[in-house]
């Protein structure tokens, strides 16, 4: 690939990479940093990118393994960053999850929640999932380029955007619960007890 | 055939949401969430998510970078394919060749204001010193020193790059006075010629506006050095290598120095330490 052609295909890719970054770091300053450092290792290293393979993708991995290193640097995160604890702590059922109701809410959920509050639960997920559910949903890498971002196993890929796809709905779904509760509330009156079976 | 449980779906359930099943083991799903309403919420539950990530898809990738980073990681790929693109390129090539001609004034008599603008040609042309008053944002963060090198060296590239452009000439009284007026840094430029290899040229304002960092543009023997001086964060002194340029970190009360130009360690380490005496 001609250098030009290179740098212009590796520059399109900042606002996603920013975007992700604001993700990883919940900060902007930080996530500034972290899509630079990115550039800077992708440009030294662009004779090692292989042409007609995934340049995209390829500076996805770069600025996961940088932010990897940087959290394992600063000794820091280390809940978030132990997937174990957060995969074992997801393997407990969500509560109500064995019984359904037969009312499905999904498409009232998808009606209801706004980009804003979706984008909210998904910075509120752990890491692992979030990360997972990111890459997959919103920037829409296959699981195999997951794989190779995270460093993970495809199986692990897949639990995790499962596993994150279902919180997120559990999240929504009780806030937009305790959102028509209080609604109730309101319309009955602050006097009149609010009975879940009526 | 309904011998299926819900482990042996667990790992099918994500690719199943996604369309990304065969035929086959799709049909063995839709088997047993007939007869697994677990299975059949968990399935309903992912796939509303993932409608709704996809459905508001468009917000949420509307943050856009800022244009500043946008700039920054351009003039990445402009100095890390400039260092690329020559590997092993003697020391004493300056980074922007086209700058030098039209730059280089005569080394003797040059001093405080009595500049002659021959050009000369590059042999000659030893001992030159390029100030620049910046008035240019960088943002101290934490970021590393590597990080840090790269953003500055980055900028050093770009400053000596447009400095055929705006080739204004003060005198050390003058970038003294807009460093203290604009840094609050009481500094002494080094006017001491033929001790040390350097000479003033100029100053100017750096274009670059973000943060608070002063950035003094040299030749020493032909080639670019820049000096920035921003407020001290939590950093060792350091010597890093960044885009075929090394860069000399070291701090003096409350502010840090970074000295950046081509060369062997060495060379560039006694650069910095013959500045350190001077700056101050």
């Amino acid at each position: 690939m001609p250098m030009a052609t290179f740098e212009a295909e590796a520059l399109a890719s900042l606002d996603s990479l920013y975007r992700t970054a604001l993700r990883l770091t919940h900060h902007p300053a930080d996530a500034e940093d972290l899509v630079q450092e990115t550039y800077l290792k992708a440009f030294r290293a662009a004779n090692r990118f292989e042409p007609g393979t995934n340049l995209r993708a390829w500076l996805f991995t770069i600025l996961h393994n940088t932010a990897r290193n940087r959290a394992r640097d600063r000794a820091r995160d280390t809940v978030a960053i132990d997937s174990d604890v957060v995969e074992r702590a997801a393997d407990a059922p969500a509560p109500g999850s064995g019984a359904s109701t037969p009312e499905t809410p999904e498409s009232v959920l998808l009606r209801d929640v706004l980009a804003p509050d979706l984008q909210a639960a998904i910075d509120a997920l752990p890491d692992a999932f979030r990360q997972a559910v990111w890459l997959r949903d919103v920037e829409e890498f296959s699981y195999a380029e997951i794989a190779d971002m995270l460093e993970i196993p495809i199986g692990t890929v897949m639990s995790r955007i499962s596993r994150g796809r279902r919180s997120l709905f559990e999240r929504l779904n009780s806030r937009r619960e305790r959102m028509s509760e209080r609604r109730q509330v309101v319309r009955v009156g602050p006097h009149d007890k609010v009975n879940e079976d009526v | 055939m309904k011998m299926s449980n819900c482990t042996s779906i667990d790992p099918l359930v994500t690719p199943y949401v996604d369309g990304e099943l065969p035929a086959g083991e799709r049909q063995h799903v839709d088997d047993h969430m007939r007869t697994c309403p677990p299975c059949r919420a968990r399935v309903a539950a992912e796939e509303a998510a993932r409608q709704l990530v996809h459905a508001r898809k468009a917000v949420l990738t509307a943050p856009r970078a800022p244009g500043s980073l946008r700039e920054q990681c351009a003039l990445f790929a402009r100095a890390g394919l400039k260092t690329r693109a020559t590997p092993g390129t003697p020391t004493t090539t300056p980074d922007t060749p086209t700058v030098v001609a039209q730059v280089f004034r005569p080394a003797s008599g040059a001093r405080r204001g009595a500049w002659r603008s021959a050009v000369l040609p590059l042999a000659l042309a030893a001992s030159l010193v390029a100030v620049v008053g910046g008035a240019f944002l960088y943002r101290a963060t934490d970021s590393s020193n590597r990080l840090m090198a790269a953003q500055l060296t980055a900028d050093h590239v770009k400053c000596f790059g447009i400095d055929d452009l705006l080739g204004t000439h003060d005198s050390p009284a003058v970038v003294e006075t807009s460093m203290l007026s604009g840094f609050d840094w009481h500094m002494h430029v080094p006017d001491d010629l033929e001790h040390s290899g350097l000479d003033l040229v100029g100053s100017r304002p750096c274009l670059y506006a973000r943060g608070k960092v002063a950035h003094l543009m040299y030749r020493y023997q032909g080639r670019p050095v820049s000096i920035f001086m921003l407020p001290r964060s939590a950093r060792a002194d350091d010597l890093v290598e960044v885009f075929g340029h090394e860069a000399v970190i070291w701090s003096v009360g409350d502010r840090s120095f970074v000295l950046i130009a081509r060369g062997s360690r060495d060379e560039v380490a006694r650069m910095a330490s013959f500045v350190k005496a001077s700056l101050h």
